[in-house]
């Protein structure tokens, strides 16, 4: 066990883990942030999704002993009233079912939209053919990320 | 036309233009005794509370696993009522027999709450409407409401927020009238979900998000195969692991009770476990497909100089994966236990931990939270009963999570099952003989309960028999149930005789099919599906069509068949959904659905060998992804009936509509699901 400062959410906050905590357990069960998802802990459906220094990244494949001076950023620091552009396209286009893929894909189409302003569908495609959503709201998550790069018009 | 009818209780009763009665009034009630208090809320029943500051709450006595149950009882509730609905918020109910059965599943919660709902709404406006119109004194009748407000043609009006006092302290009236469907106002109207902001702001909260102070987390090491049983384990590596607290034996395998979900499954990983494999531990999915097989009887006779067709179709067993695997927590003292779980069962879940723990069912608390996915997973309380074995022997609150791998290879699985038809056609092209004999896993609840498999088809003579083979494989609930398999092997099954019969697969159905509404989405579907129009060489066209749940359905699916691959380009739904109470519900369960149906015929199936399930995570049970979407065409038909099932009805007809797709594309029939180019006949 040693201690680490993590940069979450723009706060500096210490926990007291051992060196391969995943960051995705760290963030759950030792700050209390449980808007990130375990989904199977192999990076193989995207529920687990933050940013690291703005890219993508699944939580349960970094450690806390790996994350360092990094900024990590997850669906609570996205905005914490529902403003962000992605959060309102989410809503305008009622994305969610289950709502428990939601956050993950939130934060991909975050660090997309932070690469490529103006996304093709096949841009898209080749992110979220990495995730998961098992109630099937794909075309819709499709449609709110196209809204969110248009500036929400 | 008005008309008043006082002998019936003062009643005001409108005699509408097409002879309809709405009832708009309301009975003047009588006073309870005791004066208004104006900071009381309101609440008349189970189901809906009003504030003094206006705030509606509806409470929800159905689970919520992305259907948006929660979303369209409260429009049902706020429909009679005439609330705001942005003053409307919900909230899950406990377990409770005062709310009915809670188990939510076989697409019943709208249909068996719709009225009861209503009448909840209906009566909490009457009493605000009788509240205001005596503190006005004026008749109740010359009152009406809207967004939330009592008014009065004299000017006077008063919001409901002001008046629950007054009205709480009167009598509940009993035969309240309920709106006319011509007044709807929320009812019918596209509405977004209830949980959709908390959702994208990450504060929703599911079963793994609930935070009970002080609580554990434990991760079982379960059995290899089903009915092995422990020998031995060694946790002296696990309790050296940073963080575990305890290794204790349980029902279902060994846990490892952490500080944290990390503390656990590292814990696991150390611990060593020696199972006995049992009778099953060589069983694989070939020898269990072979008894289904063997257990096929003789078909019924088919009328001579028919032509006669035969065909079989397998289909293997399932699991749910549902997003959020299986988790709860427990607090188990002092003769009492709180259960916090995603659980479609509440009740159940109640009554189960009530048994295990010799305490009343009162004694134990279910809050049920929101659910990351169930699809008939969650109705079996395996991993409630976890939880409570864990806080009782920690004495501490506990959580059980199960990790993905433990979830897919400890399901109740979609049940596998064979079936072998036998069909004929006479000389005109008429079907003349069906026989559908199924096989099913012994260990399924469904033998001898199935016989769900009538045909909407004209044909004299259908039959149906059901067997049962020899399967140690836990089976349970998944969306649509046994039709996941019966209509997908029937509506295959019609497109041969129809071909048989020399005919157009779907003139063929509009021709025999003996359900009105069912005969209209077909022809709409074949409408919109371009029926008929030319594709380019190497795709095909396949409809089929389902109806059930108090619904009705039917899917056009184009594909490509390129090589060894199937590529479904489009499918078109056409769903008569009675009524759509929320048009983007229904639109969001028939495109859920149809991912499902898409996911389970061309990609995933579960296999046995040495006794378990070999896939473990999404990389081998590899669900449909964004990009092997097609384009999903939905299109509601309104037949105005009563608000029909939406959950499942969207899933039998598609896996049908591809594989007759596949058909028209290669002249070569799908008899396996999921369908392998290289197995086709």
């Amino acid at each position: 066990m040693a201690q680490y400062k993590l940069n979450v959410n723009g706060t500096t906050k210490t926990v007291e883990a051992p060196a391969d905590m995943p960051l995705l357990w760290a963030l759950r069960d030792l700050m209390g942030l449980t808007g990130t998802k375990y989904g199977c802990g192999i990076s193989a459906c995207g529920a687990c999704t933050v940013l690291l220094d703005n890219k993508e990244t699944r939580s349960c494949q970094v450690t806390v002993s790996e994350v360092g001076n990094k900024k990590v950023t997850t669906i609570e620091g996205l905005s914490k009233d529902g403003s962000h552009p992605l959060q309102k396209a989410w809503v305008e286009h009622d994305v969610p079912q289950c709502g428990y893929c939601q956050s993950g894909q939130i934060m991909a189409a975050a660090a997309l939209l932070a690469e490529k302003k103006n996304p093709t569908d096949a841009d898209i495609d080749e992110v979220f053919n990495e995730h998961v959503c098992r109630c099937g709201t794909y075309q819709r998550i499709r449609e709110a990320i196209h809204l969110a790069a248009k500036g929400g018009e | 036309m008005v008309a008043y009818d006082l002998s019936r209780r003062s009643v005001l009763r409108l005699i509408g233009a097409g002879g309809a009665s709405l009832i708009v009034g309301c009975v003047p009630l009588p006073v309870k005794a005791g004066k208004a208090d104006e900071q009381k809320p309101l609440e008349p029943n189970a189901f809906v509370k009003i504030d003094p500051n206006g705030d509606v709450t509806v409470t929800i006595s159905k689970s919520d696993m992305g259907q948006g149950v929660r979303t369209t009882f409260a429009m049902i509730v706020a429909e009679e009522l005439d609330a705001d609905w942005t003053k409307v918020k919900v909230e899950n109910a406990k377990a409770d027999k005062v709310y009915g059965g809670q188990g939510t599943g076989g697409s019943s919660s709208t249909r068996t709450m719709y009225t009861k709902l209503r009448k909840a709404g209906a009566t909490a406006r009457a009493m605000l409407v009788a509240a205001a119109a005596q503190k006005w004194g004026v008749e109740a009748s010359s009152c009406t409401t809207s967004l939330g407000k009592v008014m009065h043609p004299s000017g006077k009006s008063a919001t409901y927020g002001e008046l629950t006092g007054a009205a709480a302290t009167l009598a509940l009236p009993t035969d309240v009238p309920l709106k006319s469907k011509a007044d709807f106002k929320i009812l019918g109207k596209a509405t977004g979900r209830v949980d959709n902001h908390d959702v994208v702001t990450g504060q929703a909260v599911y079963g793994q998000d609930v935070k009970v102070p002080n609580a554990v987390t434990a991760v079982v090491a379960r059995t290899p195969a089903f009915g092995a049983t422990l020998k031995s384990f060694d946790d002296s590596a696990a309790r050296k692991v940073p963080g575990v607290l305890d290794v204790i034996k349980l029902g279902s395998g060994v846990a490892v009770v952490g500080e944290n979900t990390w503390a656990a499954i590292s814990g696991r990983e150390a611990l060593k476990v020696d199972w006995d494999l049992g009778p099953n531990g060589a069983l694989d999915s070939a020898e269990l497909e072979k008894r289904m097989v063997a257990a096929v009887g003789e078909h019924q006779s088919m009328p001579s100089g028919a032509k006669v067709v035969e065909a079989t179709f397998d289909f293997p067993f399932l699991a749910h994966c549902t997003m959020e695997p299986m988790n709860a927590t427990a607090d188990v003292r002092d003769g009492t236990c709180t259960v916090w779980a995603p659980t479609q069962a509440p009740d159940g879940a109640q009554g189960s931990v009530a048994r295990m723990l010799g305490i009343p069912a009162e004694n134990v608390v279910v809050h049920t939270t929101l659910l990351g996915g169930g699809f008939g997973r969650r109705f079996s309380s395996e991993f409630v009963a976890e939880a409570v074995e864990i806080s009782k022997a920690m004495k501490r609150p506990a959580r059980v999570l199960w990790t993905r791998e433990d979830d897919m290879r400890h399901d109740q699985y979609r049940p596998m099952s064979h079936h072998s038809l036998k069909g004929a056609v006479d000389g005109s092209g008429a079907p003349v003989g069906w026989s559908h004999q199924i096989i099913w896993p012994r260990s399924t609840r469904a033998i001898g309960g199935y016989g769900n498999a009538r045909i909407p088809y004209n044909i004299n003579g259908s039959g149906m028999a059901e067997g049962g083979a020899d399967s140690p494989i836990p089976t349970g609930a998944w969306r649509s149930v046994e039709h996941t398999q019966l209509i997908p092997a029937n509506e295959c099954f019609i497109d041969e005789l129809a071909v048989a019969a020399g005919k157009d697969p779907y003139e063929f159905r509009k021709q025999f099919v003996n359900d009105d509404r069912l005969k209209r989405v077909l022809m709409a579907a074949a409408e919109k599906g371009d029926w008929g129009k030319s594709l380019p060489k190497g795709w095909g066209r396949g409809i089929a069509c389902f109806s059930g749940y108090g619904s009705c359905v039917a899917h056009v699916a184009e594909v490509e068949v390129k090589g060894d691959e199937i590529k479904v380009h489009r499918v078109v739904a056409v769903v008569d959904p009675g009524m759509a109470l929320n048009p983007k519900g229904v639109e969001a369960q028939i495109m859920g659905a149809c991912c499902d149906a898409l996911s389970t015929t061309l990609k995933v199936k579960v296999t046995i060998e040495k006794g378990g399930v070999v896939e473990g995570s999404f990389p081998d049970y590899d669900w449909l992804r964004m990009g092997e979407t097609p384009k999903i065409e939905i299109h509601i038909m309104e037949s105005g009936e009563t608000p029909g099932g939406m959950g499942e009805v969207g899933y039998p007809s598609v896996p049908a509509a591809v594989a007759n797709a596949v058909h028209a594309a290669t002249g070569k029939r799908a008899r396996r699901f999921p369908i392998r180019i290289s197995e086709l006949v």
